[in-house]
């Protein structure tokens, strides 16, 4: 009997129960069944119970894309702990300051991750690959050992409004904030998204984000949903997504972007060979410039694959798409249309006095639905700002239901269609990473050659927006000080967060109250 | 003036050191895409470099994990094209 889906662990147990010798999930030349799936997350569930987690702690897994993370998030699932997947473009300081954030205390890792930590970064690792040198944890176990270990005799009692995962991503201001995702969240985002995508067991899935996205999640919870095969693909090099594309047979792809500049890179290819198996492709996290957008329909749907566009907050999961029968509205004549809510969500358009703005008017997008996240981990203030109580609720309701308040302004059509309009704050969108411009400017300062740093996104189509940072240099610095400042962030922060231009001024122009007058910089910068 | 095959490790890992770790510097056999070190869109950057220094064409099926997982395996493919 397949049981009412509450959690991770329901959707798992579904799909062993319809196919256990389905394949569940490909990596490089392995394949791995259902079966598979339930048994060695059981196992590994055992081990990290042995290693103390208890229910509602936090396990990291900072393994690359691969079986074993996947395994690693519903092992943690299975015992109502909460899996806390970590971009692996983080370097050290971005991994620690994750690490405390929330504190985790048992790591997944690869063992050349786990070298670059701090000592005592963590209680316990799980490491993959060859014992780590060093001291990140105060114990050591072996994760394939763990995977081949007895299995949890029962799973603990979990329920939908536990914690299921943390996914940090970062806003408009300071550091990188943890959403709180509870399992009913997971859920029903899996719902949603396979109900729209008619996902189903014949589907087999392309996984080129990193499940530390939310889309990339998605994408796994879905495919466990629907009994389906997911690829997992680590490289997204051209060549590498072709042939992803054609030896696997992929129906359906979720991407951001700047992937599908790259898939464009081998349009000769796509012409000659069409893709008759992609059966639709969606894409997330910003918008596909215009030319792209075209050329992509003129290579694809000819031979049927349907492209979904979709908007989506990491507060809220996924919020809006646009069908591929409408996908015309998208065009610059008619502007960025994001298309319409999900199923089983509504989208507000709330104007500067709190009210629904009328057609035309640009308001803020509100998203009320079912994936509405907890709040932000730890941060009760911007978790006031974001997930506020419904405006348009009946006041008999006692401001108890949350929305999310996106941030972002868009207006809507006659017919509801929803339009992109822009942000007012400072938030950067780089190759579909967000990023606070302190994020930057801490990376920069921490170089020690910084007195002062200034750092805005500026629009480019190519890549979302380049990061652009103007700096003063302390007394301390010589005449190689960009090179060597440009060198530390390199090694220091992941490649999205450094900056294109490096510009350096005597003193950095302040406001009235005297904060660094970020727009001024950034709009001088951009009037040239 | 293009440069001789023999510095094509070398120019690739002064590139890599240049653009992408931050001054360290990579061993001919280390693992680019598998460990996570490139960025694809840095990747791009490198075929652009590539092209331009040593006067070739990458081809978009070359254009892959196979070529570009290592320093070795890049200047195998750029000395391929050179010769």
């Amino acid at each position: 009997m397949p049981r009412p889906e509450f959690t991770l662990n329901d959707l798992l147990h579904n799909s062993v129960e319809r196919d256990p010798q389905k394949v569940a999930v490909v990596d490089g030349d392995a394949e791995y069944s259902y079966e598979d799936l339930e048994r060695e997350s059981r196992s590994l569930a055992a081990a990290l119970v042995d290693a103390g987690v208890a229910k509602g702690d936090r396990v990291g897994v900072l393994v690359e894309k691969s079986w074993e993370a996947i395994v690693s998030m519903l092992a943690a699932s299975r015992i109502g702990a909460a899996y806390v997947n970590v971009n692996p473009l983080f370097k050290a300081p971005q991994i620690e300051y994750l690490t405390q954030d929330c504190d985790i205390r048992v790591m997944i890792g690869d063992t050349a991750k786990l070298e670059e930590l701090q000592p005592r970064t963590v209680e316990t690792a799980f490491y993959k690959g060859e014992k780590p040198q060093g001291a990140a944890a105060k114990s050591y176990a072996s994760v394939k050992e763990a995977l081949w270990g007895d299995g949890l005799k029962e799973d603990r009692r979990v329920s939908e409004v536990d914690l299921g995962t943390i996914l940090y991503t970062s806003g408009s201001t300071g550091m990188p904030k943890g959403v709180a995702t509870s399992q009913r969240n997971v859920v029903v985002g899996a719902q949603i998204v396979s109900s729209y995508l008619e996902n189903g067991p014949q589907d087999r899935l392309l996984s080129a984000l990193p499940l530390n996205f939310d889309a990339g999640m998605s994408q796994f919870t879905t495919s466990l949903r629907a009994g389906a095969t997911l690829y997992l693909l680590r490289s997204r090099l051209p060549g590498d997504l072709l042939k992803g594309l054609r030896r696997h047979e992929i129906t359906g792809a979720t991407g951001v972007p700047p992937l599908w500049s790259l898939l464009l890179r081998g349009a000769k290819s796509l012409r000659e060979n069409p893709l008759t198996h992609l059966r639709y492709l969606a894409n997330t996290g910003g918008r596909i410039p215009q030319a792209n957008l075209d050329e992509l329909r003129r290579l694809l749907e000819p031979a049927g694959t349907r492209i979904y566009l979709m908007y989506g907050l990491t507060e809220a999961f996924r919020s809006t798409y646009l069908a591929p029968e409408e996908i015309h509205r998208s065009s610059p004549e008619q502007g960025n249309c994001i298309g319409k809510a999900i199923p089983n969500t509504e989208i507000m358009v709330i104007n500067k006095e709190g009210k629904e703005a009328a057609p035309g008017e640009p308001g803020e997008l509100v998203h009320r639905g079912p994936t509405v996240a907890m709040g932000y981990w730890g941060n009760e203030e911007a978790t006031q700002k974001a997930y506020r109580p419904n405006p348009l609720a009946p006041p008999e309701l006692l401001d108890v239901e949350r929305v999310v308040y996106s941030g972002d302004t868009v207006t809507w059509d006659e017919e509801g269609f929803l339009y992109f309009l822009g942000r007012e704050d400072a938030m950067i969108k780089n190759q579909g990473y967000r990023l606070s411009p302190e994020e930057v400017e801490n990376l920069l300062i921490a170089s020690g050659l910084v007195n002062e740093a200034c750092a805005f996104g500026v629009e480019n189509p190519a890549v979302g927006q380049d990061v652009i940072a103007v700096i003063s240099l302390r007394e301390n610095a010589d005449g190689n000080a960009v090179d060597s400042i440009r060198e530390y962030a390199l090694k220091n922060g992941p490649p999205y967060m450094i900056p294109k231009e490096i510009l350096v001024r005597d003193e950095l122009p302040k406001t009235g109250s005297g904060k660094i007058d970020r727009k001024g910089i950034s709009s001088a910068y951009t009037d040239g | 003036m293009v440069s001789g095959n023999g510095d094509a490790r070398a120019a690739i890992r002064r590139w890599l050191q240049k653009n992408v770790t931050g001054g360290r510097d990579v061993a001919n056999d280390e693992p680019l895409i598998e460990n996570g070190v490139m960025t694809s869109l840095q990747t791009v950057e490198l075929v652009t470099f590539l092209e331009d220094e040593f006067n070739i064409m990458v081809e978009d099926d070359e254009f892959d994990e196979e070529n570009f997982g290592s320093v070795d395996a890049i200047a195998t493919l750029v000395e391929g094209k050179a010769a």
